[in-house]
């Protein structure tokens, strides 16, 4: 018990000293409190920065098909986090599910991602974990 | 008891489903998912003494990630601490000009945002991407994967004559050993590129000294020293912070701002939140 509070203490003290920023506030942006499961057809991947974005076909309440665009982080990031073109291409024109939160000022069917179910099943980080469900919660 | 919290850490994960279907923001947040890209942050061990140069300094080269993990932590499952630090002795004006701007215009003040240069100490401190030295004795190469800017200092250095002085994104940097810490002795940066992404701005007068330390093998240490007359009250000093040497060998990454679409968003934004104070 001892030397897990110790181990705890030393990994406490060195994380007080490498604060991560990202890019940008994610909460001047998007609405933390007002994310979603959005499921629809993957249909484009654009791998660029300072951010990548993902777009999707949805279907709206009435049937018709929207386009959502997702906001991802950055891709030096969801490239060490395993979200590579070739893993994203892999899921295109096929459905998938993005957890998404809504931009703020209001533009419809924008979204910041913070992980995508692919189409093998897999679930892959995509963004900030503004809604704590890694573990953690990250709000700036 | 340890043994007791981790299997009823093992039973609720094993109960959770990787996630539900279709939940509100409230419901997730009782969810934990398990996702490729999250990391566990475990620490480096010191790795022995810190190379050394052909001049006897120490080689500050290698590959830097934040933290003390040697590899990239954005997507840690452990929280952010906050730095231990005095408070940044603000004017009352610039503390108030500051505190004055809405979320949007701190953003849009920021060059990691804009994509402008980041600047000095804005290379460290507003820069979440790893960094790569290049030393050789008499040169300090400072690369970094945040729009591909670099800079380069020869060792030892002294600030240009006056009359040749300008302002520059990376200023003008004077340089020496204090045995093996390496000084940089920074002026002349344009006051667009702000200290810190907290809306701290500078003014032409500002000086930083920044401060390099390779304790052992596997760590690099960073402090920075600000004096600005008309922004602060008194000279304020950073903690230490704490960077560590890529256990991949990884290489840093083309990394370009060429699809900037949040300025257009944070515009509007700012726009939007003027509006609602103007009410």
């Amino acid at each position: 018990m001892k030397a897990t509070v110790g181990i705890l203490s030393c990994l406490f003290i060195l994380l007080a000293a490498s604060p991560v920023r990202a890019h940008h506030a994610f909460a001047a942006e998007f609405d933390a409190k007002n994310c979603a499961d959005v499921t629809g057809v993957l249909t484009k991947v654009a791998y660029e920065n300072p951010h990548a974005y993902l777009f999707m076909d949805v279907k709206s309440a009435n049937g018709q098909t929207e386009e959502a665009t997702f906001q991802l982080s950055s891709t030096s990031n969801l490239r060490r986090g395993g979200a590579t073109p070739a893993v994203l291409n892999a899921s295109l024109q096929k459905e998938v599910l993005i957890r998404g939160c809504a931009s703020r000022n209001g533009e419809k069917n924008r979204y910041a991602a913070s992980f995508i179910k692919l189409a093998d099943g897999t679930v892959q980080r995509l963004g900030q974990d503004v809604e704590g469900i890694f573990g953690t919660k990250i709000w700036r | 008891m340890g043994r007791h919290i981790a299997l009823i850490l093992a039973a609720v994960a094993l109960a959770a489903p990787a996630f539900a279907q279709t939940e509100d923001s409230g419901e997730r947040n009782k969810t934990f998912v398990e996702a490729r890209g999250s990391v566990k942050p475990v620490p480096l061990p010191p790795g022995g003494p810190p190379p050394r140069m052909a001049d006897g300094h120490v080689d500050f080269s290698g590959v830097w990630f934040g933290g003390p993990t040697g590899k990239a932590n954005a997507w840690s499952v452990v929280p952010d601490e906050p730095l231990k630090q005095d408070p940044i002795p603000f004017k009352p004006e610039v503390a108030a000009k500051i505190k004055s701007m809405t979320r949007a215009e701190l953003e849009l003040g920021s060059a990691q945002v804009t994509c402008r240069p980041l600047g000095v100490p804005g290379m460290w401190t507003n820069n979440p991407y790893p960094h790569q030295i290049v030393m050789k004795p008499n040169l300090f190469i400072h690369l970094i994967e945040s729009n591909n800017n670099w800079r380069v200092v020869r060792i030892p250095r002294q600030h240009k004559p006056k009359e040749e002085q300008e302002l520059l994104y990376m200023g003008d940097t004077a340089s020496r050993w204090e045995g093996d810490t390496l000084v940089l002795e920074t002026i002349n940066v344009y006051p667009d590129t702000w200290i810190q992404g907290n809306g701290w701005y500078r003014s032409e007068q500002a000086k930083v000294t920044e401060r390099l330390r390779r304790p052992s093998m596997n760590y690099l240490e960073y402090q920075f020293s600000v004096e600005d007359p008309e922004v602060l009250t008194k000279p304020w000093t950073s903690a230490w912070r704490t960077y560590s040497l890529s256990v991949n060998n990884e290489d840093l990454t083309e990394n370009f701002c060429t699809n900037n679409e949040n300025v257009e968003q944070f515009l509007k934004l700012a726009e939007q939140e003027r509006a609602k104070q103007a009410k």
